[in-house]
């Protein structure tokens, strides 16, 4: 028995180092030997294309790859898409000319070329129109008809020099002779107009100002969207945001992008990246069409704002 | 089917040491031989199983840590916010104490992000890879630190790069280790009950038998009045009862027997001493009687000879007086042998010498015949049974011995009488003898332990034979 028991007992202790983890590992790393990245060794000067966050980043790549896709494809050149949370940020690009080409807001624009003057490319053409609007939008079972129907209600702005989600909203609490911090009982920004329209749909917000555009695309892709939400009212016409370039940027590029967006509408590959932005062509455009805007955004006070 | 012959072997072994060692050692080795084995199949048991568990977990884990990241960081990657995506990653690594790395490339394949402070691990990069339509993949890799579940899953459809987190199993070992150590305590205590219970159990369970051990030696050495207790109502309950109830059987049984055997001992005393009574009264007639009647008969045999002169007349009476004084003398001799007057008269050492000179007389053998049992006389039937034994032995020596030489020794020893008759003659295996013979002994040894004496016997053939008799004195009767 004395020969028997420290037998099991070997036993046991050898059962409490019993292999568990049947696992065969693949590949050894070496977790602490560390080495500095390798800077990225780039092919080809890449075309930098900045997008402003009129919808979301995520929606932006989906829209704007075709087109990206395309550009690459003509200018035999690596397009990348680049993306800010604001249209401000996405100004800082366009001064700096860290960015070849830009599709802005209305009011970034204005902005823009007020600042360091910003140069307008193209613009694109939807319905036949170069003009949008801003809609005023309320969840579906709302009993709001007009935005003084909205005091004391939340509000989502969207960026805070958006135009048509900003500008024009402050506009008409304005003219009810208040201003949106005191006319609203909160409001936030969601940086982007599609997440607006989330917002709106999803009752985060009981009111938000959208770009037409914007809206009228999101509604076409998911018509659930108009059974979520109601236009409550719109606003007149304004100039379209535009496509611009830096004042940096060498007039030889500057003009064989001009061409090549004109050309696109030509293009059947062309046309279907512009219908995936939603668009029927690039055509040119004069500043003078972003006049009313100015008189607009001079009448309205807007912290941040030009 | 007979087992094969190392089993066999095997099972002779296991038992040999089974069986060698005492009902305390075995019931101690069969409480802490179980504990220990199922302590040792728990333990394996249960690390199997949690590992198991734990590993999916990991997998689990991994899986969902990695898309939580993929989707927490595709705005950031996307706006090119590279100082919340690297916010996220640490966010992500400090709610996951699993997570030993986790890091972000973007779709150019470059590292946009990482929890490895300065540097990157050489080789990590390549060491798994997703496609951008697969939902994830995991590859296990091995680091110094122990196993790192790296699981890769694609962000924004691969349009945004991919997230990469590794998972090391660092506390799932540790987890396994608390779990084992948790149970290697629980069996030690477990082993210390078992100790205390099994010591208690075999206390309980020898402690009767021990005691039924002891009263079986005392039994065994004829005392029947001992009576075990019973301790418990269970197997070793019984076996004291069935102890008692053999113990009582015992006792009277042996009462019996010790009844008969003092009735034999009565009867066997009356049959010699009627014997002898008749052996003498027998001795007695013939001397006084038949050999007064013979004696008369030659005296009248010889004044009917002194009266006549016919000389075959003379010759004939002669001849009847020669014949009359043989018969007279025969007569003698069997008076003498069926009961020697000296016994009674005189003594057993005379007694003894007369016997010893017919004998040599009669049978030619030398015998050497030394006598030390002083003047005193001894009880009559101490000294007819040792005559007798003598006288039988003698017989026997005569019939069957072939001795050449024969010595008898009687003495007065230590207050005891003992007689010793040797001879130098064919011996026999003193075991073995029937017959007569054997009859003839049995005699013998009747006679000495009727007087609470006793009688050895050593021979072996061709040794000659020893008879050793001792019988205790009594004060010989007024």
């Amino acid at each position: 028995m004395k020969r028997i028991l420290p037998f099991l007992f070997l036993i046991w202790a050898a059962s409490a180092c019993s292999p568990v983890l049947r696992v065969e590992p693949e590949t050894y790393v070496d977790l602490d030997n560390l080495q500095s990245l390798p800077t990225p060794s780039q092919d080809g000067i890449p075309l930098r294309v900045a997008v402003a966050a009129v919808i979301s980043p995520k929606g932006t790549v989906e829209s704007y790859s075709a087109l990206m896709d395309y550009l690459g494809e003509k200018t035999g050149r690596p397009v990348e898409l680049v993306q800010r949370r604001t249209y401000l940020e996405v100004n800082d690009l366009v001064e700096r000319g860290e960015v070849d080409m830009a599709f802005v807001c209305t009011s970034a624009y204005i902005a823009g070329r007020d600042d360091f003057g910003m140069q307008l490319l193209v613009a694109p053409q939807v319905n036949g129109e170069t003009v949008y609007r801003s809609y005023l939008i309320v969840p579906i079972d709302s009993p709001a008809r007009d935005m003084a129907d909205l005091k004391d209600k939340v509000f989502a702005f969207t960026d805070p020099i958006s135009l048509t989600g900003r500008a024009y909203p402050t506009y008409l609490v304005e003219q009810l002779g208040s201003t949106p911090e005191s006319f609203f009982s909160r409001t936030f920004f969601t940086y982007s107009h599609d997440e607006a329209i989330y917002a709106v749909a999803n009752h985060l917000a009981d009111g938000a100002a959208v770009d037409s555009l914007v809206y009228d695309f999101a509604v076409s892709r998911d018509p659930s969207l108009a059974q979520k939400t109601r236009i409550v009212h719109t606003s007149p016409s304004f100039g379209i945001p535009p496509v611009v370039v830096s004042p940096e940027v060498r007039p030889q590029i500057a003009a064989e992008l001009q061409a090549l967006l004109l050309e696109m509408s030509n293009d059947p590959a062309g046309r279907t990246a512009l219908q995936s932005i939603g668009i029927d062509r690039f055509v040119l455009i004069e500043d003078n069409m972003y006049d009313s805007v100015r008189s607009l955004l001079g009448s309205v006070a807007l912290p941040g704002m030009p | 089917m007979k087992p094969p012959p190392f089993v066999r072997q095997l099972f002779y072994k296991i038992w040999n040491i089974i069986s060698a060692v005492s009902v305390r050692a075995k019931i101690l080795g069969m409480a802490l031989g179980l504990v220990l084995l199922l302590g040792a199949g728990i333990t394996v048991q249960v690390r199997a199983s949690l590992a198991a568990i734990m590993r999916d977990q990991l997998d689990d884990k991994s899986i969902s840590t990695t898309h939580d990241l993929a989707a927490r960081s595709t705005d950031p990657i996307l706006l090119n916010d590279l100082v919340n995506l690297q916010k996220l990653l640490v966010e992500t690594q400090a709610n996951n104490p699993d997570v030993r790395y986790a890091f972000i490339i973007g779709s150019d394949g470059r590292v946009l992000a990482h929890t490895f402070g300065a540097g990157f691990p050489v080789g990590l990069l390549e060491a798994n890879a997703v496609g951008a339509s697969d939902h994830h993949h995991t590859v296990v890799l091995q680091t110094e630190d122990g196993l790192v579940w790296d699981t890769a899953v694609p962000i924004f459809d691969g349009r945004a790069g991919t997230a990469r987190v590794g998972l090391s199993d660092a506390r799932l070992r540790q987890s396994l280790q608390t779990v084992t150590g948790q149970i290697a305590l629980t069996v030690v205590l477990v082993l210390g009950f078992g100790v205390l219970v099994a010591t208690s159990l075999t206390w309980v369970l020898t402690r009767p038998i021990l005691e039924l051990v002891n009263a079986t030696h005392i039994v065994s050495k004829g005392d029947f009045s001992l009576r075990v207790q019973r301790w418990a109502d269970d197997e070793i309950g019984d076996l004291a009862e069935a102890f008692n109830a053999m113990t009582v059987e015992l006792a009277r049984t042996d009462e019996l027997r010790r009844d008969r055997e003092e009735l034999r001992r009565q009867l066997l005393e009356r049959v010699i001493s009627t014997q002898e009574d008749e052996r003498k009264r027998i001795a007695r007639e013939l001397h006084d009687s038949t050999s007064q009647n013979l004696t008369s008969l030659m005296v009248g045999i010889r004044t009917m000879s002194a009266g006549c002169k016919d000389p075959a007349m003379l010759t004939e009476a002669e001849k009847l007086r020669a014949v009359a004084a043989q018969t007279l003398d025969e007569i003698h001799n069997i008076s003498m042998r069926l009961r020697p007057r000296l016994l009674d008269d005189i003594g057993l050492s005379a007694a003894l010498e007369k016997l010893v000179a017919e004998w040599q007389a009669r049978y030619k053998i030398p015998v050497d015949l030394l006598l030390q049992c002083g003047p005193q006389r001894m009880a009559a039937d101490i000294e007819t049974a040792i005559y007798r034994i003598v006288q039988e032995a003698l017989t026997n020596i005569a019939r069957h011995a072939s001795a050449r030489s024969v010595s008898v020794l009687v003495e007065n020893r230590n207050g005891n009488l003992l007689a010793v008759i040797e001879d130098d003659g064919r011996g026999f295996d003193s075991a073995a003898s029937t017959g007569d013979r054997h009859l003839g002994l049995v005699g013998m040894r009747e006679r000495a332990e009727l007087l609470d004496g006793k009688l050895t016997i050593e021979s072996t053939p061709d040794s000659g034979t020893s008879i050793y008799v001792e019988i205790p004195q009594k004060e010989a009767r007024a």
